[in-house]
């Protein structure tokens, strides 16, 4: 039964890869059967205007003014999309990402999250753009002194959402990474796993339409990596557009997405059912 | 565009009070500072209130005395008093007598001193002249010392101007004390402001620190800048609130318990404060100590809190 179950997500995800349909290799884990199933209808495709558009991006941190973070870096990231970014250390996965969240701005060129340009948005908008972009980190950044369920509701709560949302919608969503059970448990009851989910249930509550993951499964084992990988594969599979900075490279190699590998700050490969590859 | 809901100004409150707890006694020396501070900036302004109150009751006194020796007789006394009686602006000119004159200081003055007059009477007689107007005071006390009867007859005739007194003079010399009491306190005052500031700003930068990890999670979240700013507005302004509170109580108790004593030292003098002059000086105290508050967490936000 739930075999049926997980084919049918199966052969939906392979609608919308991004050069048109693939299948996955089947590799469903006891976790992921775990979880309760979201149903979804039609995952969109990605038509019409790009959600996120590098044009000719460089960053240059004054530390370092002789080598760039980022180099002149141009690719498009399409709504409802799953991609990984790959490299090394310092090759400016992390540069990349604090661009998209506005943390920091271009040294030139344009970035355009949703048809806005991020270079010349006014400060006090960038608050708004944060809450369209769920962020998820290595190190979970969990409040030790909060629940599982006051962490999730902290994130509302600060963007001032009423309690009557916040009781409706953070159960729905420790549900569905599958912490229903640990509401009230602090974050040093849990497992790496569970924090993890607890960061990605955070991360999602507000329903943003762009999840980036930077190294998720960095603290974990590979088993426990296997479940983050499929969540979060279940939150793309609801229209999400999922962006994962990553290191496993096993991980990458069996999911077979979208994969964009920079070295050095360069731009060195955009690939459809990529791998990691020898080349980062 | 940054309008905070209401909901969100319970949870300022909240986490505000939460600061207050975490850093107990860095709070208490913020608030203590801004109590002092504006305990201070009361008393001196209640001073200010007794002293204006008093130039201006001694300004309202539009008469002129003028002393007449002993020796004087009365047909001069009475041609003087028809001259004074003739200049423009004079209302009306009495006369006192020695007698009279001992009469009314020794309702005022203590049976010990009259005692000890032992039955000499040293006050002079004197010509009272009423105005009509406060502001000639001084041109028609010059036409009375330039009068040729007045300088025969006057108490001293060695200068004449001294037998003449009128408020003026005194108001002169109040204004005199006055000017240099308010030196020292805006000199006190500012440096009282100037340490509530850097004790608010400590606190504040404490209260900031304490909370960098949710502050992080905050931005990552996307909450508005008024919303992450809000709590350690709140808590200045906490602070701010109960050290003006705190000044307000004292400065009331003072008024209550401190000021009959004065004023029973002091009888020669009126310190009498209207209880509105009261009112204005506490709503005076509570909107500056509201504003360093702010400020002080304003700077701190400046330097510590980057949104």
């Amino acid at each position: 039964m739930t075999n049926d179950a997980s084919t049918g997500g199966l052969a939906r995800t392979g609608r919308h890869g991004r050069a048109g349909s693939h299948s996955r290799p089947t590799q469903m884990t006891t976790q992921l059967q775990a979880l309760p199933t979201l149903e979804v209808d039609e995952a969109p495709m990605h038509l019409g205007s790009p959600v996120i558009t590098f044009d000719h991006v460089t960053k240059v941190y004054p530390a370092q003014p002789n080598k760039p973070a980022l180099n002149d870096v141009s690719l498009q990231i399409y709504a409802g999309e799953f991609l990984f970014l790959v490299g090394h250390s310092g090759s400016g996965k992390s540069t990349f990402i604090r661009l998209l969240t506005r943390e920091i701005k271009p040294t030139s060129g344009k970035i355009y999250v949703a048809d806005e340009d991020l270079s010349t948005m006014k400060n006090w908008r960038v608050p708004y753009l944060r809450r369209n972009i769920g962020c998820v980190f290595q190190d979970f950044k969990l409040l030790p002194n909060k629940t599982v369920y006051e962490n999730v509701a902290f994130a509302l709560q600060v963007i001032g959402k009423n309690k009557h949302v916040i009781k409706t919608q953070v159960p729905e969503v420790l549900r569905l990474v599958g912490l229903a059970d640990k509401l009230n448990k602090y974050p040093d009851q849990l497992s790496g796993g569970e924090q993890q989910r607890v960061s990605i249930a955070r991360a999602i509550v507000n329903r943003p339409p762009l999840l980036i993951c930077d190294e998720p499964t960095g603290n974990l084992d590979p088993q426990t990596s296997r479940g983050i990988m499929d969540l979060l594969e279940r939150i793309n599979r609801t229209g999400t557009t999922v962006l994962i900075a990553t290191h496993d490279r096993e991980m990458v190699d069996n999911m077979r997405r979208r994969v964009i590998a920079l070295d050095r700050g360069r731009l060195m490969r955009d690939q459809d059912r990529g791998v990691y590859g020898s080349d980062v | 565009m940054c309008t905070v809901p209401m909901s969100s100004l319970f949870y300022f409150f909240k986490e505000s009070l939460q600061g207050f707890t975490r850093n107990l006694s860095t709070a208490l020396g913020s608030i203590v500072t801004i109590f002092l501070s504006l305990l201070i900036i009361g008393v001196f302004m209640v001073g200010g209130v007794m002293v204006e109150n008093m130039i201006s009751s001694v300004e309202e006194e539009v008469s002129i005395t003028a002393y007449v020796a002993d020796t004087a007789d009365q047909e001069s006394i009475d041609s003087l008093m028809a001259d004074i009686r003739a200049i423009d602006g004079v209302a009306s000119v009495g006369f006192t007598t020695k007698e009279q004159a001992l009469e009314q200081f020794s309702q005022t003055a203590s049976a010990d001193i009259i005692e000890s007059l032992d039955g000499v009477n040293p006050l002079p007689a004197s010509i009272d002249v009423e105005l009509t107007d406060p502001q000639v005071v001084e041109q028609i006390a010059a036409q009375i010392e330039s009068n040729a009867t007045f300088r025969a007859i006057c108490d001293n005739p060695d200068d004449p101007a001294e037998s003449l007194k009128y408020g003026q003079e005194t108001v002169g010399k109040l204004f005199q004390l006055t000017k240099y009491v308010r030196y020292i306190a805006v000199a006190l005052i500012g440096l009282l402001v100037f340490i509530a500031l850097v004790f608010i700003n400590n606190t504040i930068r404490l209260a900031i620190m304490a909370r960098r990890k949710e502050i992080a999670i905050m931005r990552l979240v996307g909450a508005s800048n008024g919303f992450i700013r809000g709590p350690f507005l709140m808590e200045g302004a906490l602070h701010a609130i109960i050290g003006a509170g705190l000044a307000v109580g004292a400065l009331q108790l003072l008024r209550m318990y401190a000021m009959p004593r004065i004023a029973s030292a002091l009888p020669f003098i009126t310190i009498d404060v209207p209880g509105d002059a009261y009112l204005m000086i506490f709503a005076i105290l509570f909107g500056s100590g509201l504003i360093l508050g702010l400020l002080g967490s304003a700077f701190a936000m400046r330097r510590y809190l980057k949104v």
